[in-house]
Parts: structure tokens; sequence; C-alpha cells
């Protein structure tokens, strides 16, 4: 008899978690889903990444290919675009609702790995890009000054991966998808988000 | 009459002698001439292999890992050991840029080491533990046009012939950039003006 109860108790007590964690994974999808949509009004947004425009700065080419190659990650990591796209891309044509990401370098002080690995205060190597979302028609939508630094470990171009982290950051919390700016330009029926696109990679098809 | 015959033989002989080193060395200067007219087209077309380290940027192809670069047959490969090839088509390929780094050389049991060791003994081996590198810039185009960048990290010296390879096989090298460009150490602020 006390075998048969502990067995039902058993029994509830497995039943129980195992109902928690089927409850716990559709609310983890159901909190997944919007950040992955993008944007407020329902229109997902594409990006198209240009190269850094390194201005007056007299900046390694390494370190512009490292940024873009760096953000186009970043970006796709963030979810918040249907498409990340690279500077060229023929695709950027066809799809409607397109944002470009434009990158200027501010300011640039190259550093040392070793200087870093020795002294452990200086040496760093510190990037500051404005970085700019810009509709097709070249109206801004967003608009921020972001700083990338590698202080203690790693190598030079790690400020890179931590810029285009920052940038990708940035675009992730901010509200840009809500403006009134960027409402003008939704378009009424996005024909990227239907599908109908032929050779639209998708962010997975990116990575 | 002998000494006529022998004097005649001996004069035929070094005339003989003389006119096949002249013809030998013609042949010399003839195929040193064909040598030279020839040598660019073999060189653009014979395989090039070094060792590097793949920073990022090829396709599929993890980032920091080391292996083979090759240009073979207007296509540039990178193969790790064991692992597929990542080739990108040289024609593609729209520039070449040629720089120099310092790394720090161990990874992360040297870094865990230099931590450990009393008396800050692990700054002074930072001091010595660091290796000079050429990095290589490439910017390719992939089938859609979108723009990529690779970047390639190769024992000081040998970027110069990668460069010069791609260069002979028509790839553009930067216009501004003779040599490596040098990444100073100095803390310098360049502002936006």
């Amino acid at each position: 008899m006390k075998t048969s109860k502990l067995t039902f108790w058993i029994f509830c007590l497995a039943a129980s978690i195992m109902i928690a964690v089927t409850l716990s994974g559709r609310l983890a999808g159901q909190t997944v889903q919007p950040s992955g949509t993008g944007s407020g009004s329902g229109t997902q947004w594409s990006v198209q990444v240009e190269r850094i425009d390194p201005g007056q700065l007299d900046l390694a080419h390494s370190f512009q290919v490292a940024i873009y190659e760096n953000l186009l990650e970043e970006l796709n990591k963030t979810k918040r675009f249907k498409y990340v796209l690279r500077e060229g891309d023929s695709k950027a044509s066809e799809i409607p609702s397109l944002l470009i990401l434009k990158t200027m370098m501010v300011k640039y002080a190259p550093g040392s790995e070793t200087q870093r690995a020795v002294t452990t205060v200086s040496g760093a190597t510190k990037l500051t890009v404005r970085s700019q979302l810009v509709t097709r028609e070249g109206e801004v939508v967003l608009e921020h000054t972001v700083n990338g630094n590698v202080r203690f470990f790693g190598g030079n171009l790690r400020a890179t991966h931590n810029l285009a982290r920052n940038i990708a950051k940035v675009i992730k919390q901010s509200a840009w998808a809500e403006s009134e700016r960027l409402a003008r330009y939704v378009p009424v029926n996005s024909i990227c988000a239907a599908g109908s696109i032929h050779g639209c990679s998708s962010r997975e098809e990116n990575r | 009459m002998y000494r006529w015959f022998v004097r005649n033989d001996k004069s035929s002989c070094s005339g003989g002698q003389a006119l096949i080193s002249l013809s030998a060395l013609l042949l010399c200067f003839c195929i040193s001439t064909l040598a030279q007219s020839t040598a660019p087209a073999s060189k653009a077309n014979s395989p090039f292999s070094i060792r590097a380290t793949h920073v990022m940027g090829l396709p599929n192809t993890k980032s920091n890992c080391k292996g083979t670069l090759t240009t073979e047959d207007n296509v540039l490969r990178f193969q790790q050991s064991g692992k597929p090839i990542a080739q990108v088509d040289i024609a593609s390929v729209r520039y070449v840029f040629l720089g120099e780094e310092s790394v720090q050389v161990g990874g992360l049991p040297m870094k865990i080491g230099k931590a450990a060791a009393p008396y800050g003994g692990g700054r002074l081996v930072s001091l010595f533990a660091h290796k000079k590198y050429d990095t290589l810039t490439l910017e390719y185009v992939d089938g859609d046009g979108g723009l990529h960048g690779a970047i390639l990290l190769v024992t000081k010296g040998q970027g110069e012939l990668v460069r010069d390879e791609l260069v002979a096989r028509g790839v553009s090298s930067s216009s501004d950039e003779g040599g490596p460009t040098k990444q100073s150490t100095s803390e310098v602020r360049y502002e936006d003006k």
C-alpha cells in the first residue's frame, strides 16, 4: 500500500515537472518571437551594411575590413533585421523595406598588444565611429557615436569586434523602428516578408 | 712538310674550337633570352603555397585557424588539415592590401603562465614573447556582387610575395600603399575635422 502511494507521488511529481518544462518552453518561444519581428509596426526591415568610411584618418585596411565583417556578424545576431546584406549585393534592389547602415570613422588611437601586456595601463586601441541608419531616400533614422576599445587582453583587431558589438547593441536597444520618420517609408505589402523574392538569403543563410 | 701539316692541323683545330665556343655562347644567350621572356608566364601559372593564419572573412572557415594558403589555377585556396577547403576565385578579388601586425605568441597557456608568474615576471616575458606578422587584407565579391573582406596573417616577409603573386594574376594592389602599413605603437590621436 505504502509502495503504491510512493509510486503515485513520484508519478505526480514527474508529471508536474514535465508540464512546467513544456510551459516554460512555450513561454520562452513567445518571448523570443517579438524580438525576431524587429518592429512595432509589424514590418520586418532589412539592412545593407556599407563599407567603413575612414574619412581623414589613416586607418589600416585590415581594421576597415574587420569592422565591416564583424558588423555583418553582429547584426545577424541581433535578429532585428530580416536580411543583413553586404555592400553591392544585387538582391538589395528587390527588398522594399531596406535600411542602409553607414559607418564613418571619427577617432582612432592605434595601440599595441605588447605594450598592453607589459604595462597594463597603456597601449589601448581605441576606435570611435559615427553610425547612421538611413533609408533609401537618405533620411537618417538613427544616428549614434559608438566606441570600441581593447584595453587589456586580446589583439588590436579585437577592438573592431567590440565596436561592431556596441553598434549592434545600440541598434537593437533603440526604438528606431517605431519612429515617425520610418513610418512614412513602410511599404504596404512587404513582398520580401511573403518570401516571394527569388534568391533572398535569410539570416541563417548569411551566416 | 709534316710541320706544315701539323701547323695546318693545329690552326684548323683552334678555328673549330673557336667556332664551337662561339656557337655555345650564342646558344647560352638564346636560352637565357628565351628563359627571361617566358619566366613571368610560368610564374603566373605555377602553384604558390605558404602557411597562414585565417583571421576572418573566408567562406566556411573558422576564425583564427592555421592552414595553408595556395594560389593555383586562378583560385586562392585556404586549407586546414582535415577540413574542407575555402576557396576564392582570384578574378573576384578586387584589392589586396599589405599591413604589419605585432602579435603576442603562445596563446591562452602562455597568458595563464604569464599571469601566474610571480614578481611581474609575466610582463618581462611579454616584452620578448611577440612576433611580427604581415597582414594580408583581401576585398572580394560574391556571386551576387556583395562585398566580402578577408584577413590573413603570414610570416613577416611572405606577405609581399603573396601580394606580388596576386598582382601578377591581375589583382589590384592599393594605390596609396607601396609597402606595408605599420600600425604605430604610439598613442596618437586623429580627429576628424
